[in-house]
């Protein structure tokens, strides 16, 4: 009788205790808004400032985003081209976290740029919009720097890079 | 005589029997030209002050140890190149006549002191020729060329005026995020 319990209860154990220690890694606390802001930061400094610097100013063939990134959120092809642009969608990052950096480049690196009406990301636009990346970015912001300037949201075309 | 007259005159003379006014004078002079020349110290251009992001003042200045002439020293934990700090330069800084580039990559490496993760830039020197001295490649996180924001492996002079690699730097540039 006992042997028969421990044949009938092993197999149960075996489903149940994997199943257990997976909802005891995902009953870890969700992160704070402050850790999220951390975490963003974080990944800025891994996958974006190496090129566009400390503060976003950008050198030679890589765009400054300091205070002018946040004139591509006055329209939409210009909010989508964020994320479509390669460093975002194709940064090392999950749809969530490439969200809350993108959010955290925009309200920290706007500066005046940032447009008043500034809705953040959500993770499922940014989900959709990655899945469409740009192959060939240079042209594309070219012509999207080009608009802005026909619709008055810039006076004049950024210095660098437009070769 | 008050206690007060007997402690100051004591005080009195054995300061003009041990110190001499020359002293002081030369002590107060050395330490108005030395405060007066901290600022003249070479200082990184990618750690300039307005560019500072937050993050950046946690920085594990008085928790360190080891010594940055030697590979093994913690920030070095990703580096493939010559120490900067051995070419004229130090680990946050060019050698004179050297250009940092502005693009880089960028790692981490654990500072065994206080058992964290620091973010670090590898910002390379760059105009003049190799450096020729402490050739260090520890390589640690260093990911293939097809993950090119994470190789060592690129010439990062690519960034700066003259392709021409002299040496490497390891700048803190905060603390990583522990996942």
């Amino acid at each position: 009788m006992r042997v028969a319990m421990m044949k009938t209860l092993a197999p149960l154990l075996m489903t149940v205790l994997p199943l257990s220690s997976l909802w005891a890694a995902e009953s870890k606390p969700p992160l704070t808004a402050e850790q999220r802001e951390q975490r963003a930061e974080f990944n800025y400094k891994m996958f974006c400032r190496g090129c566009h610097g400390p503060a976003g100013e950008g050198e030679k063939a890589v765009p400054h985003m300091n205070g002018f990134v946040g004139h591509f959120l006055k329209f939409d092809a210009g909010r989508d081209y964020l994320v479509q642009v390669p460093g975002s969608a194709n940064a090392a990052l999950n749809d969530e976290q490439l969200t809350e950096a993108l959010n955290w480049i925009v309200l920290n690196i706007s500066g005046d740029s940032l447009p008043e009406n500034f809705k953040p990301y959500t993770v499922e636009e940014v989900a959709r919009l990655r899945q469409d990346p740009l192959f060939e970015a240079f042209e594309f912001r070219k012509k999207l720097l080009n608009d802005m300037l026909q619709q008055g949201i810039i006076k004049e075309l950024p210095d660098q890079p437009l070769k | 005589m008050s206690i007060f007259d007997k402690l100051f005159e004591k005080t009195a003379r054995s300061a003009a029997q041990k110190g001499s006014r020359r002293g002081f004078i030369r002590g107060l002079g050395a330490a108005l030209v030395g405060a007066g020349s901290i600022p003249l110290l070479p200082v990184a251009r990618a750690a300039d002050g307005g560019q500072q992001l937050p993050q950046d003042n946690r920085l594990p200045q008085d928790s360190e140890a080891g010594d940055p002439a030697s590979c093994d020293y913690w920030r070095y934990c990703a580096v493939d190149g010559f120490l900067c700090e051995c070419c004229g330069g130090t680990y946050n800084t060019c050698p004179p006549g050297t250009e940092m580039s502005p693009i880089t990559w960028i790692g981490t490496c654990r500072n065994p002191v206080d058992g964290r993760n620091y973010v670090i830039s590898y910002n390379d020197c760059c105009g003049t020729t190799q450096c020729g001295s402490c050739l260090c490649q520890r390589d640690e996180g260093d990911r293939p060329l097809y993950r090119a924001d994470k190789s060592n492996d690129v010439n990062w002079c690519l960034g700066a005026n003259s392709s021409v690699y002299h040496c490497s730097t390891a700048i803190v540039v905060g603390l990583a995020f522990e996942q």
